[in-house]
């Protein structure tokens, strides 16, 4: 399966194909007819100067009524067999838990390591203009293995922010005094962006950090290494 | 009905204007007051677009940015989008039902001064060191925090238009309920009527909700209480949860009048009644009621627990039934119609084609599966851009050429009104077609800066084109209103031939209305152009 870049996104891609295709046939459904009407109805002297009596028509109105009801019923009962999917990380799952802060993130794995990625720890010092993710230092990374699920425990140690994994197409807020979850897998080494999506102040627009994804056996040399020189005492220095 | 003689009622001195209790008066004042407003927060909105050119930070810092953005969306929501309905609301609601004035003028006025009042507060925090930074929204504890900006200034700001609509809706309820002339039964209100009731509706209900969560959010940053201070036990969903109660529904406050006028404008120009006029009514009903079912569609990333989130994205997607219903409908009032393509029938038809825009893409933001990419990014912004931005704007502003020989009694000018709406349509699309895209690529919302990913600078750079040419259009489109009430021809009374009942006063209106309560036959309704042809013949 290495030909989808990301999980859970290919749920969300197969339900924006269905909106897509039944929107545009809705939207055709009113256009059509109407440009028609636009056209052949329109006032010309002598031709068309009155509208002609319409009877009410019960069984049209009745008809867009009931499809249109059976689309959206269909549409959410569609999401909600995904969103379980969505939401409900495999068994097997690697646990990570994210902390936000303003304005950054902490990520502590199961052997205790953590890692912080700051606002300005994704941008050029001089120009205060965004790297390119593989720009980053390493040392602000979260490493993550490769084609394995990842659960994500969310939370916020002051205002509310949103864990978003650009690749992965999912989103949730990391509220203070809640644990949010959400869970990803990424099958393709590289260098992905995590963004903030809730508005938390000053740096909000910098507030991302940089997921590597590398190999299980890299990811597992990477995870015993300890802690060096990234630790919280270590954030005024920045 | 005619009364000659009188002077209009606009050329009152600057007493006259400011003690008025005219509801024309007061809802011109609105329409004003809202207008410079919508101004001020498109010029904002421009500086924002203008940031978002090219990533990195060009022309001014974070915090700027953040204020300018606030300064928009606070403004757009409640001085345009909300403040122009009281505009059109106060001026033709008493003509429409014949009415000489609201049931209650001096509340009326009083709602007009609490608006004012609250215009003063929001000119005030534009200043230096009064910055707003927390977005409309204002979620704590975010707003509890210093980098908000003067929180009190929201909530007060808050408070005083809270009770302007709340004493405006009311006073609009009591007047369309009993004070309609004999002959207009419920049945037969214009849709504009039915509309407005429901909007003025919601109001009340709403109101009361966000009134107590900006209250709260005052007193935890003021007085130390902790409603939604997690540190000390409080809970920020609490805040969301009261704020959506309000703010979800007060979409529909926005987006109900515009439905009003489109109705009111398509019949007009069809010459035809409203096909399916009592399924419309229902409509505006169902869309008032299922609005106070839907608000946690913008808490699906929050935290609530799953399976709220399935049960609100089940109602949420049944909003597009009743919507369905009336664009339906909209498009069978022009079958067998006799149509005619002036300015406010173009600026309608344009307004539908964009809401069926904002409807179809808003029914994705009610399926959790489809939201959790793109909640808190650009598509959201795109979608309520189409809805609220633009079928709302055009909506109001065909109103604007469609009932300006009513207030003004002279006529715009056809040629520009139609150019404003070609730069409109042309700049709106571009900019929030492209919208949807960069959201769909993942952008999230209220960024200053953003990555130098190659097609989001594409996308940004377009859209930046894109809303410099809307909002040409749009001055283009006021230059022309303005000019228009000095360099317009005189108007004709009724130069739609409509039979609706503010039609068939004098234009501009004399300062009560009607010498005599206008009693309406059996045969009248708002929508039979027939029997006003009929009227013309016997005389």
């Amino acid at each position: 399966m290495k030909e989808i870049l990301a999980y859970p996104a290919n749920y969300w891609q197969t339900m924006y194909e269905i909106w897509l295709f039944i929107s545009v046939v809705i939207y055709l459904v009113v256009f059509l007819p109407a440009a028609y009407f636009l056209i052949k109805y329109r006032y010309r002297k002598g031709v068309n100067e009155k509208a002609q009596e319409v009877k009410e028509s019960k069984a049209l109105e009745v008809l867009w009524t009931i499809i249109p009801t059976i689309v959206v019923i269909y549409l959410a009962t569609h999401s909600f067999a995904f969103y379980r999917i969505q939401r409900n990380a495999p068994e097997n799952a690697l646990e990570i838990k994210v902390t936000a802060f303003m304005w950054g993130w902490e990520f502590e794995y199961p052997n205790g390591k953590k890692v912080y990625s700051f606002f300005n720890s994704v941008v050029n010092p001089e120009t205060n203009v965004y790297l390119k993710p593989e720009e980053v230092n390493d040392m602000f990374k979260a490493y993550i293995p490769e084609d394995t699920p990842i659960k994500v425990l969310c939370t916020s140690r002051d205002v509310i922010h949103s864990f978003y994994v650009h690749p992965a197409k999912v989103t949730e807020d990391c509220v203070p005094g809640r644990i949010t979850h959400l869970w990803f897998q990424i099958n393709q080494q590289g260098d992905y962006w995590v963004f903030c999506r809730e508005y938390c102040g000053t740096q909000h627009s910098k507030m991302a950090a940089v997921l590597k994804v590398v190999p299980k056996g890299e990811f597992e040399k990477w995870l015993n290494q300890g802690v060096q020189s990234n630790n919280p005492s270590d954030k005024q220095n920045l | 009905m005619a009364a000659v003689g009188y002077r209009p009622y606009f050329s009152a001195g600057l007493k006259e204007w400011i003690f008025t209790t005219d509801h024309k008066k007061i809802g011109i004042m609105y329409g004003v007051t809202s207008l410079i407003f919508f101004l001020i927060a498109g010029l904002s909105a421009l500086a924002v677009r203008m940031e978002l050119y090219q990533p990195g930070l060009q022309y001014m810092s974070e915090d700027t940015y953040n204020q300018a953005l606030t300064v928009h969306g606070v403004i757009m929501q409640f001085w345009w989008a909300v403040g122009i309905w009281s505009s059109f609301g106060n001026y033709l609601l008493p003509l429409m039902i014949g009415a000489r004035d609201v049931a209650f003028p001096r509340l009326n006025a009083l709602s007009y001064w609490f608006f004012f009042a609250a215009s003063v507060l929001a000119i005030i925090t534009l200043l230096p060191g009064n910055h707003i930074k927390m977005m409309w929204t204002g979620y704590p504890p975010f707003s509890l925090n210093d980098n908000a900006g003067p929180v009190a200034f929201y909530t007060l700001i808050i408070h005083l238009l809270g009770a302007s609509s709340l004493a405006s809706a009311i006073n609009l309820v009591v007047t369309n309920l009993t004070m309609r002339a004999p002959g207009i039964t419920l049945k037969k209100m214009n849709l504009f009527l039915h509309s407005f009731l429901a909007m003025n509706v919601i109001q009340i209900l709403g109101v009361p909700a966000l009134a107590g969560a900006v209250t709260m959010l005052l007193m935890d940053k003021y007085f130390q209480t902790a409603f939604f201070d997690p540190t000390r036990g409080g809970d920020p969903l609490l805040y969301q949860n009261l704020f959506w109660f309000y703010s979800h529904p007060v979409v529909y406050v926005m987006i109900l009048p515009a439905f009003g006028l489109i109705s009111e404008m398509i019949a007009t120009f069809s010459r035809r009644e409203i096909f399916g006029k009592t399924s419309m009514i229902f409509a505006i009903w169902g869309i008032a009621i299922l609005g106070f079912m839907v608000w946690i569609h913008h808490m699906f990333t929050s935290g609530v627990p799953d399976w709220i989130r399935i049960l609100f994205s089940y109602t949420t997607v049944l909003i597009g039934v009743p919507t369905g219903i009336k664009i339906f409908n909209w498009i069978f009032t022009l079958y067998k119609g006799s149509i005619r393509f002036t300015a406010p029938m173009l600026y309608t038809l344009s307004a539908i084609f964009m809401f069926l825009i904002g409807g179809l893409t808003g029914i994705p933001l009610g399926l959790p599966a489809f939201d959790i990419a793109v909640h808190d990014s650009h598509f959201v912004v795109a979608h309520f851009h189409y809805v609220l931005g633009m079928a709302l704007t055009l909506a109001a502003f065909g109103g604007f050429h469609y009932w300006y020989p009513k207030f003004t009694g002279r006529m715009y000018s056809e040629l520009w009104a139609k150019i404003a709406l070609v730069l409109i349509m042309i700049g709106s699309n571009l900019f929030y077609f492209l919208q949807f895209i960069v959201g769909l690529e993942g952008m999230p919302r209220r960024y200053a800066d953003y990555p130098a990913i190659d097609s989001w600078i594409r996308l940004h750079e377009l859209q930046t084109y894109g809303a410099m040419i809307l909002g040409f259009g749009i001055l283009v489109a006021v230059a022309n209103l303005i000019l228009s009430t000095k360099l317009g021809k005189k108007a004709d009374g009724n130069p739609w031939q409509s039979p609706s009942l503010e039609w068939l006063v004098p234009s501009p209106p004399p300062p009560h209305n009607f010498d005599k309560i206008p009693h309406m036959p059996e045969d009248w309704d708002p929508y039979n152009y027939e029997w006003l042809e009929k009227q013309h013949k016997k005389q």
